[in-house]
């Protein structure tokens, strides 16, 4: 069967690590590159902590680090759920590679010209990256096949009470990707709130052994004890949910809705607005996940994870 | 709910929909009754919510206040004279605000028929509007019933937004306000905006931020406060002249929500009447709530932290999500029911 060739946009950040963890272990991508952009840390970080999961992974194509700011807003991080280095907890490997000298948004141009197929992009940070690529190549948007994001939600936000963070980092990028007209799944809070990895199964995730499989249940412990606090009985493995809609979709309930990303507001800034009771009448613009078949998805972790052995990525 | 009802039963007669094990047939006939104002803008729904409250006993009914909304302001105000007549209530009625603080009017014909009754024409009536207006009497009965005074409004929400700019006492005078409006998780009338809010969004925002607890019987639950076609016959069948019209106008605005391919049409105001008689058919969580002035395109917006991880610190407002629609359709039929007893 032939591989869907795809790019990991993101930035790491526990949730993008555990979904580029699932992403490099699926026999049908082709990774062509990887992608970062300020969001859960500073760029530096995000960028530091990309080359140490590829490391980690054995994943062997280029890094390329994006822009250090959003388009127009101010930077906004994370610490608070990702700690002071952007992926704190496990001891990881240091990078096995430098950032190409390329910024992101150009070197997914070329790798977009340069690949005979259309492209899928998979975001799990905030669509700065993206935005750009869209600004500067205009005429390669017919060559991105599809954009897998974690991002936003139907019915709330989480870093506001009407805005997601990933979106509310970067509004403009993302009203700029929303109203592109390439096609796109959303995994907003909607889902991803429900893609619950339980305490219990961190311990099947680690009984697998292999380095992956310690690194990404200490992660999940990290991200668990965030999230414990906010009364969730498990770890809500976001990004994970991107990857898994283009990958597994028969596990998920997706629902396809014309939707916009505020930019201004009060309160909604970075909110992405879904019309939910289909009274504009708009053509529907984003596939939106709305329900995750959460056993099967921590299954799909397990096998994730078994998929590196003894000593992968070393 | 903290609003306790005083028990003491009194005789009553017993509808076709009575449920033994349900303690709303006694609350709602029960001797002691909740001050109440109702302002509206009638509205097909607003209608059928004027027909339930002149059967909840449980309400002390001390005016009624109109405004602009569904249609212009002389036609609510006309149409709940209409109803209020057909019911056989006297109960005061103030004329309100005829446009919004700020924004553009706006109104909705398609989905209330250009007289604002599904096009169902009533007897004119020999009842009149008072002189006064709309705020000067809220402000007087909240005077009158010192911090007990419950305000139930299912329009925009011009009035209260102008009786809490002209007076500053009032939030520590009511007990607290329950809406139709708005909606956790989308809009009717933009994909972000509820119609009620979104007619005068400045002034539900003065409203939410006033310090008056507010209760809001948005979509999320209204949107399923819904009966279908059949159901509006077995309403109709009660055999009142209530009962007729009810069903009458409400097939008319069925034929506007089957357009949208919903297979009922929603009772929104109804439903806010019904929470504020009895919440215990309906789930309802503390919550902070503003509303989007400023936004592109979530302008009008109902933005509540009930559902996001941020918590604002400000939680004195609550989020009515769902109701048991059996239930309500229950009690619903059960308060026509006495209509021509």
């Amino acid at each position: 069967m032939k591989k869907i060739p795809v790019i990991l946009d993101g930035d790491p950040g526990h949730d993008d690590a555990i979904a580029w963890v699932l992403a490099r272990a699926m026999p049908g991508l082709d990774i062509l590159a990887v992608t970062t952009c300020c969001g859960n840390q500073t760029l530096e970080k995000t960028t530091y902590n990309a080359g140490r999961v590829m490391a980690l992974i054995g994943l062997d194509v280029p890094l390329a680090a994006g822009r250090e700011r959003p388009l127009l807003a101010e930077p906004i991080i994370a610490p608070s759920v990702h700690g002071v280095s952007g992926l704190d907890g496990p001891a990881l490997p240091e990078p096995d590679r430098q950032p190409v000298a390329e910024e992101a948004a150009a070197f997914m141009a070329r790798i977009i010209r340069e690949h005979e197929e259309a492209v899928v992009l998979i975001s799990t940070g905030p669509l700065t990256n993206i935005a750009a690529l869209l600004l500067l190549y205009p005429h390669l948007k017919n060559r991105v096949r599809h954009i897998y994001l974690m991002g936003g939600g139907i019915g709330h936000g989480n870093w506001t009470p009407a805005a997601e963070f990933n979106i509310l980092v970067d509004p403009e990028a993302a009203d700029l990707v929303f109203s592109s007209g390439i096609p796109l799944t959303m995994a907003g809070l909607d889902v991803t709130e429900r893609a619950l990895v339980f305490p219990e199964d961190f311990e099947r995730i680690r009984a697998v052994g292999n380095e992956v499989a310690r690194v990404t249940a200490e992660w999940l412990d990290y991200f668990y004890q965030f999230h414990q606090k906010l009364g969730y009985p498990g770890a809500p493995v976001h990004d994970a949910v991107a990857v898994t809609a283009l990958v597994r979709p028969d596990l998920l309930v997706m629902r396809d809705l014309f939707v916009e990303v505020e930019t201004r507001g009060d309160y909604c800034r970075g909110a992405t607005i879904g019309d939910s009771y289909g009274i504009t009448g708009k053509k529907p613009n984003v596939r939106c996940i709305m329900d995750i078949d959460r056993q099967a998805f921590v299954d799909l972790l397990v096998k994730a994870v078994s998929h590196y052995g003894k000593g992968a990525g070393a | 709910m903290s609003d306790r009802l005083e028990k003491r039963k009194i005789p009553r007669s017993s509808g076709s929909y009575r449920v033994e094990e349900d303690s709303f047939y006694d609350n709602c006939f029960d001797g002691y009754s909740l001050p109440v104002w109702f302002d509206c803008d009638t509205g097909v729904d607003d209608a059928i919510a004027l027909l339930l409250l002149h059967q909840l006993e449980c309400f002390n009914l001390l005016g009624i206040s109109t405004v602009a909304g569904n249609v212009v302001l002389e036609k609510t105000s006309y149409n709940t004279l209409c109803v209020l007549e057909l019911a056989g209530s006297d109960v005061p009625v103030y004329r309100g605000a005829d446009r919004p603080l700020i924004r553009d009017q706006i109104t909705a014909p398609e989905v209330h028929g250009t007289n604002g009754l599904g096009d169902v024409i009533l007897p004119r009536p020999s009842l009149d509007l008072e002189k006064e207006s709309a705020w000067d009497a809220l402000h007087q009965a909240a005077l009158d019933y010192k911090g007990e005074l419950v305000l139930i409004a299912v329009g925009p929400l011009t009035n209260i937004g102008l009786a809490l700019a002209k007076y500053r006492d009032l939030p520590r005078l009511l007990k607290r306000a329950v809406i139709m409006g708005g909606g956790a998780r989308g809009g009717n009338t933009t994909p972000a905006a509820e119609f009620n809010v979104f007619a005068d969004p400045e002034a539900a925002e003065i409203l939410f931020s006033s310090g008056i607890p507010v209760t809001m019987c948005g979509l999320d639950m209204t949107m399923k406060a819904c009966l279908t076609s059949e159901e509006l016959e077995e309403l109709g069948s009660l055999g009142s002249p209530q009962a007729e019209f009810a069903r009458d106008c409400l097939q008319n605005t069925l034929r506007y929500s089957r357009s949208l391919g919903q297979p009922g049409v929603a009772l929104h105001d109804p439903a806010a009447v019904l929470f504020a008689a009895d919440d215990s058919i309906f789930e309802s969580y503390p919550a902070w709530v503003r509303v989007e002035t400023k936004g592109k395109r979530s302008y009008g917006k109902t933005v509540t932290d009930l559902f996001s991880d941020k918590k604002m610190p400000d939680r004195n407002h609550r989020v009515v999500i769902d109701v048991d629609r059996d239930k309500f359709k229950a009690r619903l039929l059960y308060l026509m029911g006495r209509y021509g007893k």
